[in-house]
């Protein structure tokens, strides 16, 4: 779409036709301007370290790339089934501080020596038990006694 | 000091040598292999290569152009070519340009079988030094030092086990000249044997004044915060939470609803990851009723960690109860006062190293045991010291708890990623153990840590049989060991369906689980 716009406006001032076309490569480097939902569903794909670095990229794609949803992606593509619903899994780990959270703090450590990064049963339970601890340390209990 | 370590090689080279002896004189074996070794000889040879092992493991020497010139004239006659060896490496301790705080690494050497095999570390500077223990057991662990400190940290453990000995024979005139004499020396030396000594040191003259109470008297929240850095610093407390909740959950895996009774409750650490495991549980989360137990000088404390809990426990929607229940001692405990629910609850005891101080007053501990069980729990769980620190001779305790605490402070050493506050707080909150330990009697010394086979023994005669842990439970461990830094020093061992936490092969906590051995249990829900 972008380039049909650049176009009919290259069709017009010769005189600028040089900026036009410099205009014409950076949209074709387009890339960068990807609309979000299509950038969310490209990122959807890809692994743990790209997914962070996309993070780096530009405003827009911090902000796709730290969608809880992606990391949930993450988190679980790889695991064994640890038995619980997805939906349940989702409520607790989100009240406990997300799945990135979770992801860079236990699972990446803990996947590093592994050859593909493979989530087993253990890592996942113990990244949890370790996310629980980590929200309760910092918990400032709001109720006191009278 | 190096004596009775020899008379065991010397032992067993003569009886090597008494079964091979040949017209030669030679040693058999050896010969097969293409040594000339007398076996007269044997034991020189061996202490000889001994030596030149400790050498060799100095990089320093490797470097040093001393190996390729040496002229050996005859390899199989390994008596001469150990010689020629030593003496062409100038047997010294290596130079002194180490970094002081790696200096000291405080190793226990598992027994005498393993002496002619090196611990497979070889990046930091260990040198062997002969059994300091001079206790009446022929085989005793042997502790390695750092290179450099070698001479006066040698010095320091036998003064202090010098001076633990004139306590043991009530000679305190002499005692206390010796505690004197260690002061300085401790303070002076680096590392985790430094610490240590002088943690002992200052116990044993507390001992010998009979200075009560055995340690300098301390706000509560104090202690409190000691333990927080000491859960935060090193895997053992986290180990004994992991490995418990890792036995409750297979013992409610079916429940409804889930009671669990905490002997200490103090932060309430282990249980956000148990309600966490209980809200992922597939079919959904039991409810969860915790009582948990404290002294009176945690007072308001546990009701407002009751609160915290509970905001967790509704943010990750678990149905959540809690009690605190307050007692002087755990033998103040009677079943009336946990309400227990058994139509629609699941029992569970949990006690991460509770139990020890009860042994401080006889009778006590069997009492307590007959409450747990009067409630029927499906499942007890009990995590502990593994070292014996309750004997009643007190040298053998003195040289248990040195071994058990030196290892205990090195694995805190070594892990370099231990912030250092928390590795200081953590000294702290240990070296009142050891002051506990040394210094107090009588009900005062409530630190008589006992080991597995002595819990196995206490629990089966109060009428609980084991539970083996599951495999799970060993390898969430290993896995919480791996992240815990400490390089590979810590391991996590099975025994018999228990598992121990190690460092450097020397375990230092026992975790284990119970139930109740009574033939109503098999209707138990």
């Amino acid at each position: 779409m972008k380039r049909s716009a650049s176009n009919s406006v290259t069709n017009g001032d010769a005189s600028n036709k040089k900026m036009k076309k410099t205009t014409e490569e950076d949209s074709e480097i387009g890339f960068a301007n990807l609309d979000e939902n299509l950038l969310y569903e490209v990122l959807k794909h890809v692994d743990a370290r790209t997914l962070a670095t996309s993070s780096c990229v530009s405003k827009i794609w911090h902000r796709t790339a730290q969608d809880e949803r992606l990391w949930e992606l993450i988190c679980t593509r790889h695991w064994a089934n640890i038995g619980c619903s997805q939906h349940q899994l989702r409520f607790v780990v989100l009240a406990l501080g997300g799945f990135k959270q979770l992801h860079s703090l236990y699972l990446w450590p803990l996947s590093s020596p592994n050859q593909h990064g493979r989530l087993g049963k253990d890592e996942l339970k113990l990244s949890l038990s370790l996310l629980s601890i980590r929200y309760y340390e910092k918990m400032n209990f709001t109720k006191r006694l009278p | 000091m190096k004596r009775s370590h020899q008379e065991t090689s010397v032992e067993e080279a003569h009886s090597i040598g008494k079964k091979l002896e040949d017209d030669n004189n030679m040693d058999e074996f050896l010969s097969a292999l293409g040594y000339k070794v007398r076996s007269s000889d044997m034991a020189d040879v061996a202490q000889k290569l001994e030596q030149l092992e400790v050498v060799l493991s100095n990089d320093d020497v490797l470097d040093s152009n001393a190996l390729n010139d040496t002229v050996h004239y005859n390899p199989s006659d390994l008596s001469s070519w150990a010689e020629t060896m030593l003496s062409e490496l100038n047997y010294y301790p290596p130079s002194l340009d180490l970094d002081p705080t790696r200096m000291c690494n405080l190793t226990p050497f598992s027994d005498d079988n393993e002496c002619s095999s090196t611990t497979s570390d070889n990046s930091s500077k260990r040198i062997r030094l002969g059994p300091w223990c001079d206790s009446s057991e022929s085989t005793r662990p042997v502790v390695m030092l750092g290179v450099d400190s070698q001479e006066t940290g040698v010095r320091l453990v036998q003064a202090l086990v010098a001076c633990a000995e004139a306590v043991q024979q009530e000679n305190l005139i002499l005692a206390d000249a010796l505690v004197k004499r260690v002061g300085s020396p401790a303070a002076s030396q680096a590392g985790a044997m430094g610490k240590v000594a002088t943690y002992f040191a200052e116990a044993l003259a507390r001992r010998i004044y009979r200075i009560r109470p055995s340690s300098p008297a301390v706000d509560p929240s104090f202690e409190e915060i000691l333990q927080m850095h000491f859960y935060e610093s090193c895997p053992y407390l986290k180990f004994a939470h992991f490995t418990a909740n890792q036995a409750i959950l297979e013992a409610v895996a079916t429940a409804r609803g889930v009671h669990v009774i905490d002997l200490g409750i103090n932060q309430g650490m282990q249980w956000p990851a148990l309600m966490q495991a209980l809200a992922l549980r597939p079919g959904g989360s039991p409810s969860f009723r915790l009582t948990g137990v404290g002294g009176p000088s945690e007072g308001d404390g546990i009701q407002q960690l009751g609160w915290k809990l509970a905001q967790l426990a509704q943010a990750i929607g678990v149905e959540f109860e809690f009690k605190g229940l307050t007692v002087e001692r755990l033998t103040d405990l009677e079943p009336e006062m946990f309400e227990t629910r058994p139509e629609s609850e699941t029992l569970v005891v949990n006690s991460i190293f509770e139990l020890h101080p009860v042994l401080a007053k006889p009778g006590s501990i069997e009492k307590l045991l007959a409450t747990v069980k009067e409630v029927k729990p499906s499942v007890v769980t009990v995590v502990e010291q593994e070292a014996n620190h309750n004997g009643v001779v007190f040298l053998e305790r003195f040289n248990e708890a040195l071994h058990y605490y030196s290892s205990l402070f090195d694995s805190l050493e070594d892990g370099v990623i231990i912030p250092s506050q928390d590795r200081v707080m953590s000294e702290v909150y240990l070296g009142r153990q050891i002051l506990n330990v040394v210094a107090a009697e009588g009900t005062d010394r409530i630190e008589r840590h006992e080991t597995l086979d002595q819990w196995r023994k206490r629990m089966g005669s109060a009428g609980f049989d084991p539970v083996s842990l599951g495999s799970d439970a060993f390898k969430q461990a290993s896995l919480l060991l791996a992240l815990s830094g400490g390089g590979d020093g810590y391991r996590v061992e099975e025994n018999d369906g228990s598992l121990m936490l190690a460092w450097q092969t020397k375990p230092l906590i026992a975790a284990s689980a119970w139930k109740v051995s009574d033939v109503t249990a098999e209707w138990r829900r």
